[in-house]
């Protein structure tokens, strides 16, 4: 028997679950308010298109901010603290603490504080994007092996040098590790501000159309949203495959 | 102060004090030592004697308490990579570079032009027998072959000083008793004037023209030791007579100067 080519496999097994979801469907062995069927996902898209892409666009524009903004903030912040032996005593406990904090519970805040618009979304999103890349980068800059240092201080290396030569690149593997999760809170983060405060975007599309029953309505915002995850990981996947090369030997242990 | 041309490195009653609480010690007490051009001179002495202090006094990572470090003629106030260059007991290779990139990166750090680096980094790569290697990475070279790297890249700016701190401790004996003929066939071909500070007697001895020996608490220079070997070393020599005379000579002055 042989197996599939790689590249095929996913596309594959995708058809076939989504024949198997449509099977099911139609024999009645699904409950049709819970999962709806890939038929009307595409009756949806056909009849609500336009509206839907309206959407989308609104969600991608403060899903590429927030990540934006979090991703440069949370470097640059995680650098400054991370080489700075004196703020990482100071903030390290307080970032701690946020991170135990369910940041759900400032979104009242926001809302009232920057409205129900776009800005409180990319907002939020930042908000819950930009920690974990700062406490990666943190982590990355200050386990830097100093014999590193000394060697490029012995080289010439001015303050500046090192860290931009020497600290933030060593930083980078594990730098990319927090921009990825950062990635998905942030996405998160705007999506669900989405369902809790908007006239806008996908994530009032998926909440809206729960609430009337729309059923393909609801499942075409999750698809979206799943197609959107798998952009996401391709794009880290190039990021990584890019800034991390060399560290493959690194892991290996040659 | 005279500057005396015939050396190329002069250290003058360095001493280095170290102070916890009120209990202070001398690391370093009044060394002195000089080296002519082209003389490849060993450090040898027990853990704790202050060969690395004293080395990192040189590369201008550490002050001296008192005392002055002059590299043809100027005083050493801070890291000086156009007069000093330094091969660590590891090769310290930045991993996302390739092995020109590597031997650039002194240049580099002078924004040196792209040309002018890529030569230099070709003419040290061919002089280490690495040529072929030049776009490699790290991880793909083996220990031996970092080495040799971690020594083109201290010889890029062409010092007039090679420090070198243990570099061959952390290989294994097969690829250091190879590092050993290929070391000195670089030296000799870029005609560097040496300072290599180590642990081991006969490769002190083997390699040297001089050996330094130091004894501990405080560290100061017990003994100076002429290698009186032919040059160019050739690896029988390991087995010579005079290289075992002298390895045993140095291991009981250290033996005497430990209580």
């Amino acid at each position: 028997m042989t197996i599939l080519p790689r590249k095929h496999r996913t596309l594959v097994m995708t058809l076939l679950l989504t024949l198997l979801w449509e099977a099911a469907y139609r024999a009645g062995l699904l409950n049709p308010i819970i999962f709806g069927s890939p038929i009307l996902v595409v009756q949806a898209a056909m009849k609500d298109g336009d509206n839907f892409l309206r959407a989308f666009q609104v969600t991608a524009f403060e899903m590429v901010v927030a990540v934006a903004i979090a991703w440069i903030a949370g470097v640059l912040l995680g650098i400054v603290i991370g080489i700075s032996r004196f703020a990482a005593i100071l903030i390290a406990p307080l970032l701690s603490a946020m991170i135990a904090l369910p940041l759900i519970v400032l979104y009242p805040a926001f809302v009232a504080g920057l409205g129900i618009g776009p800005i409180s979304k990319i907002a939020y999103g930042t908000l819950n994007g930009v920690f974990p890349v700062m406490l990666a980068t943190m982590l990355g800059v200050s386990t830097v092996d100093k014999q590193y240092l000394v060697m490029a201080t012995a080289m010439g290396a001015s303050r500046v040098q090192l860290v931009t030569q020497v600290i933030a690149r060593m930083a980078v593997p594990t730098i990319v590790s927090g921009l990825r999760v950062g990635m998905s809170l942030a996405i998160i983060g705007v999506i669900t501000s989405e369902m809790l405060a908007s006239v806008e975007g996908v994530g009032f599309w998926i909440s809206y159309h729960r609430t009337l029953f729309n059923v393909g309505h609801v499942y075409l915002g999750i698809i979206q949203m799943l197609l959107v995850a798998i952009a996401a990981n391709w794009i880290l996947k190039q990021l990584e495959d890019r800034l991390g090369r060399w560290k493959q030997g690194v892991q290996t242990g040659k | 102060m005279e500057v005396n041309p015939s050396e190329i490195i002069s250290v003058r009653n360095v001493t280095r004090t170290f102070s916890t609480g009120d209990v202070s010690f001398n690391a370093l007490e009044d060394v002195s030592l000089s080296i002519a051009p082209g003389r490849f001179v060993s450090i040898v002495g027990p853990s704790g004697c202050g060969k690395s202090t004293l080395l990192q006094i040189v590369a201008g990572l550490t002050a001296a308490s008192s005392g002055d470090v002059l590299i043809e003629g100027q005083r050493i106030t801070g890291p000086s990579p156009d007069k000093i260059g330094v091969v660590f007991q590891e090769p310290l290779l930045l991993p996302w570079k390739t092995a020109a990139e590597n031997i650039e990166f002194p240049m580099a750090l002078q924004s040196a032009s792209k040309s002018l680096m890529q030569k230099r980094s070709a003419e040290l790569l061919s002089l280490v027998g690495l040529s072929e290697f030049r776009d490699s990475y790290p991880h793909q070279l083996s220990g031996g072959m970092k080495q040799r790297v971690a020594i083109a890249r201290g010889l890029v700016r062409n010092p007039p000083l090679l420090l070198m701190d243990e570099p061959f401790a952390a290989l294994d004996e097969q690829t250091r008793t190879k590092m050993w003929a290929e070391l000195l066939r670089i030296v000799s071909k870029s005609q560097s004037t040496v300072m290599f500070v180590t642990h081991g007697l006969v490769e002190a001895v083997y390699l040297a023209d001089e050996v330094l020996v130091m004894g501990s608490k405080p560290g100061r220079i017990i003994e100076r030791i002429f290698v009186d070997l032919q040059r160019p070393r050739t690896l029988d020599m390991l087995g010579s007579t005079e290289l075992g005379r002298l390895r045993n000579r140095i291991w009981n002055l250290i033996s005497e100067s430990v209580p």
